[in-house]
């Protein structure tokens, strides 16, 4: 096999595993901007994707399934806010059992998915699809509302100190449970990405540990919209390389190849806390990893 | 007695006499996926189906998602006390040693293993050789590709899986003497978004026909769709969900092997061995061609296929030569049983690790 | 127990059985049969009873080892990966070929090195670079898990298995003996033990006392002459040495030899029975045994009931939800 064709349709291949990661990081990056860190987008991001899954092969509309991959995983996301906001459960507890819960209840309602042909986004150009499209729209987006408006600015000081944001006037229970919604939302959108786009496909547990992976990339991200892409790019980066590597020929083992993207992001994460004290980030957040 | 009074009876000697007939046994039945992954583990599940449909009164237990780890040991024991099995189908690779011991444990229960090598004294291995229709369906993609480059994407490099991928290009090189196969490795069974990005890559670096052999041929047919390339499928007919990329595929049969076994147990007439299926008994089937196949290329193909049903072709016989050139079966000869059910080299042609 | 922990212990059962029920209702089944199904299965014969104690054994040591670390206010999530290496070490131990009268002690020190050293790895970064260790511990369970698998792929398969990815297989001189004529084996009495002392520790010894103070006020450190950094690596490394014992004892003694993905979600249960507690031993043992008889019944309740294994997998997040809502399974550090 030729090196060249090795990186031929790299940046694209980069991209469409970025896409769906991208996503769910945007999520998450909002939910941490308002102090909470919520493991279980990784079930939420399964449960997103078995709606949008769905809804596509019986609508046959992408969109549509899109949309409901998003209301799904909010849902899902409710009862992570039910616990950490109603009954102040503690917040990695309840962002496991969420992903339990959601792995479980994708898995289920997905049995009787499983095999259904859709047809899924038509492929534009350079093999890239619309929810690529729509994640990266979206990174300005989030960045310039989160930064330039008065509500980015109420959740961000929500994130910074509750005592703080209520004598400002703010009620910080609603923002919370807005930012865990969103997070809810962008997850399910990353979701049904990945199964009505990425793969056209439904099977359980197909995420495969993305959604973990966003909540550290979002510490790389430095909590900073902005910089999801990179880090998303950086993640797909690292798994396009990993498989065309073996596609190209190589003889590295595979097993050790697919380690890549875990230590890349470990590495950088790494040089970003030696550099910044705590790492940075919200201080309600460092609270939490503080206690 | 009246006529109503005289059915009556017959009918209750007839069930009586039928339930004492119908000693049925109870099935237990263990997947590595889930039962409805419209591949591999769908296959054994309706091989399940058609023997319960087969024997009136038999009972199936059945349990999906159990790793080949000692997990499987314990439902296995399970299905047996508090079940009742007395026959077990353990129906994947790395469940072998689990069933061997549990097998001395429980001498009067019945073990059969997909594909093992090993037996006991209860215990018998049953599997289907899918060598022939891999050839044959190599045959097509060697014929199809424009490129002369072919892929191969599969989970893990074991002895099964070697053997597809070998039998694949062997046949591709029958119909193009300079097909190359590239093989990529996912590292599970069941991994959709590595399996789209596998194929991705592998298209974008000029392979036009991709076999695979993972849980599923679910998302690399659609993907191969959405990319214009073609696949050949694997455990399930999956032209349904890809109707131009698919060129044909190796589809499992497991029911009739299976009601086979259990009569033979039930008869008491079972003697533990390496069952082997394959495509003359039936037990894989060459799914039919998609439109992408000529009529001259089917036609050769089928009267491959005719060869190899009369016995007058044999994949695995030489001259066969491994991936660095050197000769590993010489010419005329055939691959015993045991070489070829522990392969773990690549012939020639094939680009990639077995490891 | 006191007053008010009962009450909530009472309130998550009814919570958990009002939320199970619903889903069973949801998906067709009688609640009441499928929650005696699940009580039958984990419990209600001496065989059932063995397969609940043995699912509960690593679940408990990775509960212990997220333990040690939060004592210190560490959130560690990584018992999974600690359990991978200690195992992986373990074997390599075995692969030395030791005399067999040694293999066994060799084999467990191998399994309590690996360990600490993968515990000790965001220990590091933590004392260092300040690196958070919820994340490292995250990635780092990824790596561990893919580099047994590599191992038993490539270096490490054995001949003897014809071509299937698994180690040689651990003969009986390096396995820990069987309790009774179950499954169960001596790890389950380590643990037991180890969470004894560890409870005594933390509530009657010095370094207990020493562990609360910097938990709850790191700046009296250099005051009272103590170095987190110090504890942060001793409470590290004692926590992944335990999670290391529960993979070679799972890999020796269980599965009889060293495979790729063998955990079974042990670290992750372990974790949440960890902060469902409370970071108290006494309670974490109760709850590791509780969550082990419910996954062990799992199997049975697919085989009996024939749900397919995505219920069960609910049912289980429905149970930490109630205990969770319940509130009453806080995450303070208490005494005791």
């Amino acid at each position: 096999m030729a090196d060249t064709s090795l990186l031929q349709g790299l940046p694209a291949s980069a991209l469409r595993s970025a896409a769906p990661l991208l996503l769910v990081l945007l999520g998450e990056c909002l939910t941490q901007r308002v102090g909470r860190i919520n493991l279980g987008v990784e079930g939420q991001m399964l449960v997103g994707a078995v709606a949008g899954y769905g809804v596509t092969a019986l609508s046959g509309e992408p969109w549509l399934g899109m949309a409901a991959g998003a209301a799904a995983a909010a849902l899902l996301s409710a009862v992570y806010a039910l616990l950490t906001v109603a009954a102040r459960a503690d917040q990695f507890a309840s962002g496991l059992a969420v992903w339990m819960l959601g792995l479980g209840a994708s898995a289920y309602a997905g049995s009787g998915l499983v095999g259904l042909r859709i047809e899924g986004f038509a492929v534009g150009a350079a093999g890239l699809t619309p929810t690529l499209w729509l994640a990266v729209a979206l990174v300005p987006l989030v960045a310039l509302w989160l930064y330039g408006t008065r509500t980015g600015l109420a959740w961000r000081a929500v994130g910074e100190s509750p005592g703080a944001a209520r004598a400002a006037g703010i009620t910080p229970w609603r923002v919370i449970v807005a930012g865990i919604a969103a997070g809810g939302l962008l997850s399910g959108l990353g979701g049904a990405a990945l199964s009505i786009d990425h793969t056209r496909s439904w099977a359980e547990g197909m995420t495969a540990g993305r959604g973990l992976t966003a909540v550290g990339l979002v510490i790389v991200a430095r909590w900073n919209p902005w910089l999801t892409l990179p880090a998303a790019l950086l993640f797909g980066l690292a798994e396009a390389l990993s498989l065309r590597l073996q596609a190209g020929g190589s003889a590295v083992p595979a097993h050790l190849l697919h380690t890549l993207p875990y230590i890349a992001s470990l590495a950088v994460f790494a040089v970003t806390c030696a550099r910044l004290e705590g790492g940075g980030g919200p201080a309600a957040l460092r609270a939490v990893f503080a206690r | 007695m009246n006529l109503h009074r005289q059915l009556a009876l017959l009918a209750f000697a007839a069930s009586t006499a039928a339930a004492s007939v119908a000693q049925a046994a109870t099935l237990g039945y263990i997947y590595v996926g889930p039962e409805k992954d419209y591949g591999y583990n769908t296959s054994m599940d309706i091989g399940r189906q058609y023997v319960e449909k087969s024997i009136a009164g038999t009972k199936t237990l059945h349990v999906e998602n159990i790793a080949e780890t000692a997990e499987v040991e314990k439902v296995m024991e399970r299905m047996i006390k508090q079940g009742g099995a007395s026959i077990i189908f353990a129906t994947s690779y790395g469940y072998l040693d689990y069933a061997i011991a549990l097998g001395k444990k429980y001498p009067k229960v019945a073990f059969l293993h997909a594909g093992g090598l090993k037996t006991g004294d209860n215990v018998g291995t049953y599997w289907a050789n899918s060598d022939d229709a891999m050839y044959l369906a190599g045959m097509a993609a060697g014929a199809a590709s424009k490129s002369g480059k072919l892929g191969f994407i599969a989970a893990f490099p074991i002895p099964q899986v070697v053997r597809s991928i070998n039998a694949f290009t062997l046949g591709a090189q029958a119909m193009n003497p300079a097909a190359t196969t590239t093989v990529v490795w996912t590292g599970g069974w069941l991994q959709p978004p590595k399996e789209a990005e596998a194929t991705n890559s592998l298209a974008d670096a000029g392979i036009d026909v991709i076999g695979e052999q993972v849980d599923s041929p679910m998302t690399i047919a659609q993907t191969a769709e959405k990319r214009g390339i073609y696949m050949v499928g694997k455990d399930v007919d999956v032209s349904k969900l890809a109707p131009k990329a698919v060129l044909t595929g190796a589809s499992w049969n497991w029911g009739p092997t299976m009601l086979k076994l259990t009569k033979e147990i039930q008869a008491g007439t079972w003697k533990p061995s390496h069952v082997r299926g394959d495509l003359k008994d039936g037990s894989v089937v060459l799914d039919p061609f998609g439109p992408a196949v000529p009529e001259g290329v089917r036609k050769t193909v089928l009267a491959k296929k005719d060869d190899i049903l009369k016995d007058k072709f044999v994949v695995w016989s030489g001259p066969i030569a491994a991936q660095d050139g050197k000769p590993v079966l010489p010419a005329g000869t055939k691959m015993p049983m045991e070489q070829l059910e522990s392969m773990n080299f690549f012939v020639k042609g094939v680009v990639g690790t077995v490891q | 127990m006191n007053g008010t922990q009962l009450q909530r212990a009472g309130l998550a059962i009814a919570a958990f059985a009002a939320l199970a029920g619903g889903f069973f209702g949801l998906i067709g089944r009688g609640p009441l049969e499928m929650l005696q199904a699940i009580v039958m299965a984990a419990a209600g014969s001496r065989y059932a009873v063995g397969e609940s104690l043995l699912r509960a054994t690593p679940i408990l040591l990775c509960a212990l080892a997220t333990l040690v670390p939060a004592r210190l206010g560490l959130v560690s999530v990584g018992a999974e990966g600690q359990l991978y290496f200690g195992a992986l070490v373990g074997t390599g131990a075995l692969l030395l070929a030791p005399a067999p009268s040694l293999q066994l002690p060799v084999v467990l020190l191998g399994g309590l090195v690996g360990g600490a050293v993968w515990a000790l790895l965001p220990a590091l970064l933590r004392v260092v670079a300040d690196v958070n260790e919820t994340i490292s511990t995250l990635m780092l369970n990824y790596v561990a898990s893919l580099l047994v698998t590599w191992l038993v792929y490539g270096p490490w398969k054995s001949p003897q298995s014809q071509g299937w990815p698994a180690s040689i297989e651990f003969p009986d001189s390096a396995r820990l003996p069987l309790l009774g004529d179950s499954r169960v084996h001596a790890g389950l009495l380590v643990a037991l033990v180890m969470g004894i002392v560890l409870h005594l520790l933390f509530t009657r010894s010095r370094w207990g006392l020493v562990l609360d103070v910097l938990r709850s006020n790191p700046r009296l450190a250099p005051l009272a002459g103590l170095s987190i950094a110090r504890q942060v690596l001793l409470t590290m490394a004692i926590g992944g040495a335990l999670a290391g014992l529960a993979g070679i004892a799972e890999t020796a003694s269980v599965q009889g030899r060293l495979q790729a993905a063998f955990a079974n979600g042990a670290g992750l249960s372990g974790f949440l029975v960890a902060w469902l507690a409370g970071s108290r031993v006494l309670p974490a043992m109760a709850l590791a045994l509780l969550v082990g008889g419910l996954l062990a019944a799992g199997d049975g309740l697919q085989m009996m009931t024939s749900v397919p294994s995505s219920a069960v997998l609910v049912v289980q997040g429905l149970m930490f939800v109630a205990l969770l809502g319940a509130g009453g399974w806080r995450s303070e550090v208490a005494r005791g």
